[in-house]
Parts: C-alpha cells; structure tokens; sequence
C-alpha cells in the first residue's frame, strides 16, 4: 500500500515536495493527506467558489520515526539543541505527543496545543487571524508556528520566554488560553487519567510528572518538529539547480540584496534559519495601538457576498475596553522596545498564514508589500525597515521565492500528528 | 408529596387545579410550534417555561442553569422564577429538547459538550438534573457542540456544530436512546465522501446546526452554521476577522428520516440557522432563515419527485445592514412566521399563506437584543429572550437579559411580564420549553409559604 497525498489549493507548493514521502514504504490502507484546512475556502470571494471540503474522519495519519530528525536534520538545519538535562529520546517525544493532542488539559477539558497549533494548518490556525481560548476568550496575537521552535532563543510573539521546557507552562496556565488555574491543578489532572499510569515514570527514569517533566515532554515533540530540505535548500544547499524556478532564484537573489530581507532573516553558509532570534518593529504594534480604526471594514458573508461592517458594530459586539499590545515593551518595560515583536522563522511560511504578530496580513503577497512600502514608520520601528522600490515583478520573484522553502517533512509530520489519538473525556 | 396538605388548601387557591383537572381531560394537541411532531402535547395554558441559561462570571452563582418561571396566570407566582438548576460550570448553555415522552429535557452545552439531562415529569414546577453525559465527543468519534436536542420516537437525535480536530465546522448528527445510549454517529457531507448524497450545488461543506423532521416526507433536515472558533469567539472580533468570516455554513442537506442516510446537498448560502416545517399535512415544507444575508428560505419539493429546493424568498429587514435573523416560529395554521433579528431586538410577522411569498405584517421591539422566540400552540402566547451566545450578546448596556411574555391579538402584541435575568442574578436567557402539570396527569398544589408549586398525582 502507498500513502497518497491531496495538496490543498490553499498553498502554492511544487510536487516534488510531497513526492518522496508518496513513495515511502508504508504499510496499510491508503492514507490521503491534506495539507491546508480541511474544508478550503479558496476563491470565497468569489460567486464561483466550490467547497472542497473533507472528512473529519478521513484524518487519519502512520506514525513515524521522530527521532530521525535528531540523528539527520533536515537539509539546510543545524542539529537540534538539546538540553543537558533534557535529552530528546522517543519516549519522550511520544508522552509529549500525547500531552500535545490532550483536550483535558485545559480548564474545562475542551482545549489542547492542537486547537490552536493545527498540524494541517502549518501548526498555526489559518481559521482565524487571533487565537482563541478557552470559553472563546480572545487572544492579542496569532498562534504562531511551532515548525522549527527548537533553533529559536526567544519564544512567543513577545520574546518573554527561552526555553521550551519553561514556555509550556504559559498557555496551560493563561487564563486566554487553556486556562488551568495552578501548576498543582495541571499535575492533579494528568494523574488522575489513567492514559497516563506510568508513562512519566517509563520516560523520565522512574521519575512521575512535575513541574519539570511534564515541561520536558512536551518541550521533547516540539523540539522535533523541524522542517528543512525544502526546494531552495536542495537548491542552495546540495546544488540541485532544478529544483527551484528561475523566477525564484530571481527572488532570493532580491531576498539576500536589494529587499534586505536576510537581514533579519538569516541565511548562513551551511544552514538557514531564517531569523535572527531578534525583536524588531515593523510597525504593524504601532499601528494597532496608535492608528485610528476605519469606519467600516468589508468583509465575507457569503461567497462573493461582502458587506460593510461598520467599526461602531464591532465596538458594540465586542469587549469592552482596548486589548492593548505593546510587543517587546511588556517584557523589559523600556520604551524603546515599543511594539517590537520576535522574527519569526520563513520555513514553511507558505503554509502559515495568516501573517504577522496579530495576522493581520493574509497572504504572503501582502506582506511583501507592507515591507516594499517600509511598514508604518513610528518612532521605535526598525532602521532596517524602509521602502524597497520593488516592481511588481519583483515582489512576485519574492513570493515565489518564498514558497520555496517548505520542507519536505510536512506531510509525514501532519500523518505523524494524526496517528496520535485526540484526548477527551472517556466515561468507562 | 404532602397530600393532608394538598387537602386541607383554601378554597380560593383551588381554582387552578380546577383548570387543571379539565386540561388532563381533554384530547393532546400540539404545543409550541416548533417542536418534534413525535412529541407528547400540551393543551391550552402552559404552567412553566424552563430557561436554558448561560452563567455569567461573576454574577450570581456563575454558572448554568436551568431556571423555572410560572407562566400560569392563575398562579400565585405568576411571571416569577420558582426554582433554578445550576449545573456546574460555564458550558455555553445554548438549545434543549424533550424526550418524545416528554418526560425528560436534554439541554447540551457548546463549550464543554456535557448534554443535561432534567426530569420535567417528576415535579414539573422543578426541573431537575438527572444525568450528565460527558463524554458526547469521545462516543461520537469527535464531534462538538451538541446543539440541537431532537426528539424521534424512542431517541434523541442530536446536531453538532463543530469537531475536536479543528474546531472548525465540519460535524455530524449524533442518535441517542431515550435513556442516554450512545447509537451512532452519521456525519455531514463532505466533498470527499458526499454520505450517498447528491450535491445539487457548489457546497458540501460539512456544517451543521439545526435538525427537524417531516415524517410525511420521510425526510430530515439540517441546517449549517459555524464551528467552535466562531461561536465562542468574541463578536466584535469575529466581525473584523477576515479569516473567521469565511468559516459559516451554506448548506442545508435532506435526509432519509428513517435510514438517517443523507440524500441531498442544497446551496443555501448565508448562515442557515433554524428549520422549521409547516403543520397542515397539505403543506409539506419547511422555512430556515439565513444569519448573515438576512433571507427568508423555504424549502419544497414541489414535484413531489424527492428532489428538494431551496428558493429565497422574502429579505429579512434591510439585508445589507445585517440585521442578524436568529429565531423564528411557525405558527400552528402555516398563516405567520415570526423572525427575529438579533442587532435591532425586533420580532417580526410574515404572513406565509404564499409559502413562496412572504410579506411582513407586523414588527416590534422587544429589547436591545432578541433570540428566541417560543409560541404557545393557539399563537396567543409569544415568549421571548434575549442570549444569542455568550461571547455575541452586546456589551454594556444594550445587553438586556429577560424573559418576556406577549400576548398576540391578530394585530398587536401586549407586555404581560418581564424578568430581569441580570437583575436575578441568573444570567443571560437563552432557550425556552413549555411545561404543564397536564401531561402528566398531575395537578397542581399551590401553597403561600412554599417558594414552588408541587406536584401531585392524579
């Protein structure tokens, strides 16, 4: 039996990146990955749109050999970073697999990582620009991908936390987000689960889950959801010269020169993470807290069906009282860091959508042209952010540059998080 | 129950158990409007709404609950709330539905999927938590939000609005026993696997909402909505969400009532919310109206072949300044349909005798905010309240929350009672179900000193 793979319309991605997981030996019936939402709105604007929507139940994945990536990182990555108290092993990585997809762990038993880091939808959520939480209570900024944590120094939007082991505690206990009220209430929850009779002890030496296990777990599945050998690095790295487009080589070349992309997003000699791990204002913070909102915003309520919602409808509708975000400034409480937010890796970036600390840029054509316009100059944004003077062509050379570099791991890495059981309530 | 008691009651509080007694008598008709045709009925006067209620942080108990308010004007609670129900936590208390005994009311929760389970029969003056299931999303393979509770004969069939997945909008039916018995799992057409359906359209989008039947035409149908991350997610944010806004339902689908398979996929775009089917055996179709492009839909197979269509027919209000359709009801003799819209808090009458040609008679402000609206079975009685969800409801102070009663005349509706839900201290009204001592075979005792009426068998 083979796996067969869908490639959803909501990406630009070459075949050949799906190809060598297609021919993989797998075992079993046939297995169709979908890389993208499961019900694609592709074309909503428009009268001509046809649903190509999914099954839930066709969700169905092979579990694979994380630990590989470990042994042989991908092409154009750098090894993974494990900490000396926390080496990766595949117990760990399945009992935090296991943590990842568990929708009890949250206040109200409903909310995992999963909800809001989909493994179809670049482990981000491309259903809608800001997370939700548990009850539905509004997040400030868009889940950011979870591909390729393992090389960031700084994680979340704002940059507040260093390690992944100590970053798994922030949603389990923000009140926006999973919503558990202790750190006693989330150890109490897990043991009283019988999923979890002895998997601590069975992957930590004996040792049951704390504070720090639980933290080295799930830290151990993130750490190995990297994702390299894409098209530009089989390009770049072992000199397949077909394996991008010229258009595309066309765009790296404006990516490393004239649009001053790499700057902040760092390609090296022998590896790319494409981040300097920085914080840096675009602008984007600045504008949402200092602009002035527009009067009425057009948007979808059928397809190719738009009305004007006015700013006083959502003022009404909405919480009271401004969510306000000042970025990097949160951390340090200096205000030069002012709406500063981390960068954010490129790999994979095609399937990441929506875009920017708040994703309020939707496609990867929008944000080239926010950054050929300069961003939105304010007083702390970055010096490295001015107007490109990009032709249109150029732009395009950029896109198609970007779409580049989505590895070739991703549909094993969505098959893997499917063969992985959802956990919910079960009354024996 | 203390019969010596129920004995030795004055006289002049003895009067409603008169009515009672003649109501137990009489041959069983339908009540509200909107419920299954397989249901036990009521007759004439309802003694009790129950009040399907979000809790709200911080107010009162802060929980959900299911509140009990007399509705008999011979009652000496009368317009006032006789017992409430709390049931533990926060679980976006939405929609109920009795068993087709009427014995029980199955209440589900959004949020948490837990379905709870009231006996109504028991002491109908008090709704009572029976039984709680909590594991709706494991034993369905998946499925989110139960939403609407139906009732067929002997089971319960159940909507869900989103899945575990995602959280998107792709869900299924789900078919209980009476007694709380999981039995399957039939999930909405999709692209990839249409279920047997025929997709009439460009939609199949796997969304569901709302469910009733029409045994005459041995059919089922659902409704489509949106999924977890839109319905529990801030209004105002969702309105402003590029994104989120792509994620509603334009689907209705036909089923085969009987073998629960799915026959056909209808393209009804905008948010189709509730169904609601005509009486009269003559009239074998059924109305939705769409949230988001403000339409009145009716749907009909008029060449009698099983092929359904979906025709709009009658915009709801000013369409483009999405005056938000929410509830409607039929009314008994197939002559009104009354809409809500949720942004302006309006009730409005269309006259449907030409099912194909709807024409507002009638509309009134009712609040703030207005959801559902429940019918008495002779259209006199028309209650009202006010939750939509509680992440939609306004903010501030247009986010009135009450039960209101009104008495319809043919041409004017008149304020009977209103109960601050606020101002109780009980949180934001949502869904209402009639209850009556009549059913089953009960009479009611009225006592002073006692905060609700008890039963007593026959």
């Amino acid at each position: 039996m083979r796996t067969r793979i869908l490639i959803s319309l909501a990406f630009v991605a070459t075949t050949s990146l799906f190809a060598s997981y297609a021919n993989a030996d797998n075992h079993g019936a046939d297995i169709v990955i979908r890389v993208g939402p499961g019900d694609s709105k592709v074309g909503y604007d428009t009268k001509d749109y046809k649903t190509d929507s999914r099954a839930i139940s066709a969700r169905v994945g092979e579990q694979t050999d994380l630990l590989k990536f470990v042994k042989n990182p991908p092409l154009g990555l750098p090894p993974i970073p494990q900490p000396e108290r926390n080496p990766i092993t595949d117990e760990k990585i399945q009992l935090g697999k296991k943590l990842f997809f568990d929708r009890r762990l949250s206040l109200n038993d409903t909310f995992s990582c999963a909800m809001c880091h989909i493994p179809e939808q670049g482990f981000t959520s491309h259903e809608v620009v800001k997370a939700v939480g548990v009850e539905g209570r509004s997040g400030r900024r868009n889940s950011p991908t979870i591909y390729n944590v393992a090389y960031l120094t700084r994680l979340f939007h704002d940059g507040r936390e260093s390690t992944l082991e100590n970053q798994v505690w922030s949603p389990l206990l923000d009140h926006r987000e999973m919503a558990m009220t202790s750190i006693g209430h989330v150890l109490g929850k897990i043991n009283s689960l019988k999923e979890y009779e002895g998997e601590f002890e069975r992957a930590f030496d004996g040792r049951p889950v704390d504070i720090e296990t639980l933290g080295q777990a799930l830290a151990s599945y993130q750490r190995v959801l990297v994702s390299g050998n894409s098209p530009f690095d089989r390009w770049y790295y072992a000199k397949e010269e077909k394996a991008i487009s010229v258009q595309a080589k066309n765009g790296f070349k404006l990516f490393m020169g004239k649009a001053h992309c790499a700057t902040c997003h760092v390609v090296r000699e022998d590896h790319a993470l494409f981040t300097d791990n920085a914080m840096h204002n675009t602008g984007i913070g600045y504008e949402r807290s200092m602009g002035k909102e527009p009067e009425a915003v057009r948007m979808p309520i059928a397809p190719g069906i738009f009305a004007m919602v006015k700013q006083s409808h959502l003022d009404e509708l909405g919480h009271t009282g401004p969510i306000g975000d000042l970025g990097f400034y949160e951390v340090t409480q200096d205000p030069d860091d002012r709406w500063k937010y981390r960068t954010p890796s490129l790999r994979n970036v095609a399937l990441t959508a929506p875009y920017m600390h708040d994703g309020s840029i939707l496609t990867l054509e929008g944000v080239v042209e926010f950054y050929n316009k300069g961003g939105i100059p304010n007083v702390t944004q970055s010096p490295l952010i001015r107007p490109l003077d990009l032709t249109s062509e150029e732009m395009n050379n950029l896109v198609a540059f970007l779409e580049t570099l989505t590895g070739d791991n991703v549909v094993e890495l969505i098959s893997d998080a499917y063969s992985t059981p959802v956990g919910d309530t079960v009354v024996e | 129950m203390n019969i010596k008691k129920f004995i030795s009651t004055p006289l002049k509080v003895m009067a409603p158990l008169a009515t009672a007694a003649v109501m137990a008598t009489s041959p069983v008709m339908a009540d509200e409007t909107c419920m299954s045709p397989y249901m036990v009925k009521i007759v004439g006067q309802e003694d009790f709404v129950y009040v399907w209620t979000l809790g709200v942080e911080g107010l009162g108990d802060g929980q959900d609950k299911m509140v009990t308010v007399d509705v008999n004007p011979k009652s000496d609670h009368y317009g006032k709330v006789i017992h409430t129900e709390s049931v533990g936590g926060r679980n976006e208390a939405h929609h109920s539905g009795f068993t087709d005994d009427r014995k029980y009311l199955w209440a589900g929760g959004l949020d948490s999927n837990k379905i709870f389970i009231f006996d109504v029969h028991t002491d109908p003056a008090k709704a009572t938590l029976v039984k709680t299931i909590d594991d709706f999303v494991s034993k369905s393979g998946g499925v989110v939000g139960p939403h609407t509770t139906y009732a067929l004969p002997g089971r319960m069939i159940i909507t869900g609005l989103s899945n575990n997945q995602d959280h998107g909008g792709r869900t299924a039916l789900v078919e209980y026993t009476n007694h709380g018995e999981y039995i399957g799992t039939y999930w909405m057409p999709t692209d990839d696997n249409l279920q047997g359906a025929v997709k009439s359209g460009q939609f199949a989008d796997g969304y569901g909402y709302d469910v009733r039947a029409l045994p005459s035409k041995n059919v089922m149908l659902t409704s489509s909505f949106t999924g977890w991350s839109n319905y529990m997610m801030d209004f105002g944010a969702m309105l402003g969400d590029a994104e989120a806004m792509k994620r509603f339902g334009n689907t209705m689908v036909i089923w085969d009532l009987h073998t629960r398979k799915a026959k056909q996929v209808l393209d009804v775009p905008g948010a189709p919310l509730e169904v609601r089917c005509a009486w009269k055996p003559e009239n074998q179709y059924c109305f939705s109206t769409t949230a988001l492009t403000s339409q009145i839909v009716l749907l009909h197979d008029s060449d009698n072949d099983g092929t359904w269509t979906a025709e709009n027919v009658s915009d709801i209000g000013v369409p483009s300044d999405i005056p938000l359709p929410v509830d409607i009801s039929i009314q008994y003799d197939d002559a009104l349909l009354w809409v809500n819209t949720f942004m302006d808090g309006k009730t409005r009458a269309f006259d449907i005798t030409d099912p194909h040609n709807p024409t507002q008679v009638y509309e009134k402000q009712i609040g703030n905010q207005v959801n559902m609206v429940s019918s008495s079975w002779d259209g006199t009685r028309l209650y009202y309240t006010t939750s939509l969800l509680g992440n939609w409801d306004k903010k501030g102070d247009d986010n009135d929350q009450f039960i209101k009663l009104y008495h319809w005349d043919g041409k004017e509706m008149t304020e009977q009672f209103s109960i601050d839900f606020q101002a109780e201290k009980l949180g934001r009204a949502h869904q209402m179900r009639f209850g009556a001592y009549s059913l089953y075979g009960k009479q009611a005792k009225v006592e002073k000193d006692e905060n609700a009426k008890v039963a007593m068998n026959k």
